[in-house]
């Protein structure tokens, strides 16, 4: 067992002279927690030890160096004979640096079982995700993959690992914490410079060590079956829990499989707004449920590789890059793949005039309505069916709008200047749709309002 | 004995002043006994402490001196103890370019008087933290609050008595450059309320027009400083407040940190924990006419009513029931025309000209999909101008 894992801790018999320090046991770790999130630079950890504590005054010292702790958030809980041991204080001395004294009284002596939790920062995970679809794209297969990455300054060996999905309100970086000089700052001083930031690299024979270590491990696991995730929720967040312990050293990281389901029944969804760019926009959607194999909990945030299968030998062909945002439960994915051009969509202004003109006093035009005859092509260019969302914005609230044959059932007002035609295309087919857009104009517009107050 | 360091020390010399009026400085230490650190006031820090003159039939100097020290001298008291009578402080002089006093003391016998001497010192004070812990089920918290003393005044105080601006005072030590952090208050069952805030000038309306991101929607944990809560004594201070959750397997995750501020008694305060992704607002403006417009003679518009509606769709993808503060602002002279929650009659509190408060009860998600509500409000706002 290597013993330069930092943070270190020290008992200090503390007898007549504060001064003379006798050193009395160096306690390992029994146990490691780690709950890492991912919306901030923070980790917290939980270290159970055993203490060997005299009855009477006790010092216990805790140093950090070269890590990056945040020493405001240092905390110790007795687990045993909490009523008899009294944890007074904690002080950060004078000219030392990344130390703090922890001053105990205890009214019992002999082995006490304690925790000490703090938060840190260098520990990340992020969650990935591959999708496969099949070749008929009606199904997909997704697969979660969470990726621990450890730039801590310290190796936690055997730690169990808890990873929080959620957005926890922080109001300072725990990096910038850690390398304050003084813990809580000085008064007067409400933000403390923070020195050049980094951690120090570690010894090369201690990373060499902690490779060996790794791949031994990671052997070992491979032979057994793959790690299980265990997922709840809290308060808004949620917690997932890798099976067992992990072993993760500093400069690190770890790639864990975090759910696999096969056989999503995904849309084929195409966007076009001609606003957001003249181009049609390819997404995969589907359901966080049950009918659609998942649903059992939100899908965290992260980037995405699609993929599908191009014949029976499981060859592949690269689909596009995408990214999930959270997805709760029971909401819908939109997983967007970009840009496509074998669907078409092209609006084509078919007609236009001007009518209903007013005139003022003096002989100016006060107002006109204007009227345009849209048609929108689309076209499926695919060998499958395809579903196609189009936007169209009128920039003006003042409108009426007539749709012609089959546009009315596809149609749909969004907001006050936005309607929506969703429609599904049959393999390599083509509709177009045809709408009257009357728009009025100065004095035109109040006659339009007039006419609609009752809507 | 800890060996003192040259640069902080607060000198008090006793000269005996004979006939003639020559300043010599006699380095004396007259020893400190009670030291108090009075940190009532969070502007200044006061510092008392007691000592022992031994003074002389006549008139004494006694010179008060402080080296890398920050002292406001215009705050320097000295209050004599045993003989308030007999012993008369005439005047204090200030030597050129030195951070001293000069005390003279006219004393009708001779004395070991004790005087106190007060002052205002600079660099040391004090800040309050909070740590908490929510229980699983988000109903109450375990609230310990701690007191940390800095101490950057060039001072050390090896026993001195602290005084807060509320509870018993305690005896500390503290060196300079020492930052000690004490426990001061626990309050193990404090009632909270979950509150979940959708501020329709904050939060963006419409979740479909951001490029894959998701709205987070703020939630606090609401605090009464009450009996009620096993506080209510004192005005807690403000300070930085972490807050852990109960995990129900032994062990808490951390929910995240605000900042309060001072909380008098009676009142509450209202800490920021963190986002919730799985409440969805969407809000749109369906209708935002000009009515009944007056022309000037111009045939320009000079006054105007709106005939407004807003839509907002409310979905709950938690597997738990919320209540959502929900805020809109309508700014101006305004009349509500119609408001309804799912095409009934919606309440809300008006808390100023131009802020409108929702409670709308969300229940739980069920298998069918999210739980949704639907608000509209139908408004004019009144003589408007362009």
């Amino acid at each position: 067992m290597r013993n330069l894992i930092f943070p270190t801790i020290l008992i200090l018999c503390v007898a007549v002279s504060i001064a003379k320090v006798d050193l009395v046991t160096l306690p390992a770790k029994d146990m490691t927690q780690l709950t890492i999130y991912n919306s901030a630079d923070l980790t917290l950890v939980r270290d159970a030890r055993s203490l060997t504590l005299k009855e009477g005054a006790n010092k216990l010292q805790f140093s950090w160096a070269n890590t990056l702790i945040d020493p405001t958030s240092l905390s110790m809980l007795p687990k045993a004979h909490a009523d008899k041991i009294d944890i007074a204080d904690l002080t950060f001395p004078p000219r030392v640096q990344n130390l703090g004294l922890w001053n105990i009284e205890s009214g019992i002596g002999g082995k006490v079982p304690i925790e000490i939790t703090y938060l840190t920062s260098g520990l990340s995970w992020r969650a990935f995700y591959m999708g496969t679809l099949t070749e008929d794209e009606k199904t997909m297969r997704l697969q979660g993959y969470v990726r621990v990455t450890n730039n801590s300054g310290e190796d936690y060996e055997n730690a169990q690992t808890r990873l929080i999905v959620g957005k926890v309100n922080v109001l300072d970086r725990i990096a910038e914490l850690a390398q304050r000089q003084y813990p809580y700052g000085r008064p007067g001083e409400p933000v403390p410079m923070p020195k050049a930031a980094g951690v120090p690299v570690r010894r090369a024979r201690m990373l060499k060590e902690a490779k060996s270590e790794l791949i031994m491990v990671d052997s070992l696991e491979t032979a057994l079956k793959a790690k299980e995730i265990k997922k709840e929720g809290l308060s808004e967040y949620f917690l997932y829990t890798i099976e067992g312990t992990e072993t993760i050293p500093h400069t690190w990281s770890k790639r864990l499989p975090s759910f696999d389901t096969d056989e999503i029944p995904v849309v084929n969804l195409y966007k076009f707004e001609e606003e957001r760019g003249r181009v049609v926009r390819r997404y995969l959607s589907f359901t966080n449920d049950q009918e659609h194999e998942l649903g059992e909990t939100p899908i965290p945030g992260g980037g995405m590789k699609v993929y599908r299968t191009v014949d029976d030998d499981q060859h592949l062909s690269y689909e596009g890059t995408s990214s999930f945002k959270y997805i709760p439960v029971g909401e819908e994915v939109e997983l967007n793949l970009g840009a496509v051009s074998d669907v078409i969509v092209e609006p084509k202004l078919m007609d236009e005039k001007t009518d209903n003109y007013r005139f003022g006093r003096k002989g100016n035009i006060d107002g006109w309505d204007q009227i345009r005859t849209f048609q929108l092509e689309v076209k499926n260019t695919r060998d499958l069916p395809v579903k196609i969302e189009i936007k169209r914005n009128f920039g003006t609230n003042a409108w009426d709008i007539k749709n012609v044959g089959k546009a009315k059932k596809y149609y749909e007002k969004v907001d006050l200047d936005t309607v929506k035609y969703t429609l599904t295309l049959e393999p390599e087919s083509e509709q177009t749709l045809e709408y009257i857009l009357t728009t009025y104009h100065g004095v035109r517009a109040e006659d339009w309002t007039k006419a609609h107050r009752d809507d | 004995m800890r060996t003192k360091r040259i640069l902080t020390c607060l000198l008090v010399a006793v000269v005996l002043v004979p006939a003639a009026q020559a300043r010599t400085k006699l380095v004396a230490l007259p020893e400190r006994d009670a030291t108090i650190i009075r940190l009532d006031n969070p502007n200044a820090t006061l510092i008392e402490e007691e000592r022992i003159l031994t003074l002389q039939k006549g008139l004494n100097k006694v010179d008060f001196s402080w080296k890398a020290v920050s002292i406001d001298p215009d705050s320097i008291r000295l209050t004599v103890l045993d003989h308030p009578e007999e012993v008369k402080l005439l005047n204090v002089s200030y030597p050129p370019g030195e951070p001293a006093l000069v005390w003279e003391i006219a004393s009708d016998g001779d004395y070991a008087e004790t005087v106190r001497i007060s002052y205002l010192l600079s660099n040391i004070d004090r800040l309050v933290t909070y740590k908490a812990i929510a229980d699983k089920e988000e109903t109450q918290l375990d609230l310990k609050s701690y007191l940390v003393l800095r101490n950057f005044s060039g001072e050390d105080f090896d026993k001195a008595r602290v005084l807060l601006d509320y509870g018993d005072s305690f005896e500390q030590g503290i060196d300079h450059e020492e930052t000690k952090r004490m426990l001061f208050l626990k309050a193990p069952e404090v009632p909270i309320t979950k509150i979940w805030t959708w501020d329709a000038a904050a939060l963006p309306w419409d979740p479909e027009k951001l490029e894959n991101q998701n709205i987070g929607i703020p939630v606090s944990y609401r605090i009464m400083n009450d009996t009620d809560s096993g506080l209510g004594e004192f005005a807690l201070s403000g300070g930085k407040a972490r807050l852990f959750q109960d995990d129900g397997s032994e062990s808490t995750i951390f929910l995240g940190e605000d900042h309060t501020a001072l909380v008098p008694v009676g009142q509450k305060t209202e800490l920021y924990i963190g986002d919730s992704r799985d409440i969805v607002v969407t809000q749109r403006k369906m209708k935002d006419d000009k009515v009944d417009p007056i022309k000037n003679k111009k045939g320009h518009v000079i006054l105007y009513n709106t005939d407004e509606l807003i839509t907002a769709k409310i979905e709950n993808f938690k597997d738990k029931p919320a209540t959502l503060t929900m805020i809109q602002h309508i700014g101006g002279q305004w009349e509500m025309k119609k408001c309804t929650l799912d095409g009934k009659k919606a309440t809300y509190t008006r808390k100023d000209a131009s802020t409108l408060e929702f409670e709308i009860e969300l229940p739980a998600r069920t298998d069918n999909g999210p739980a949704e509500r639907n608000l509209e409000m139908r408004y004019s706002r009144i003589n408007a101008r362009p």
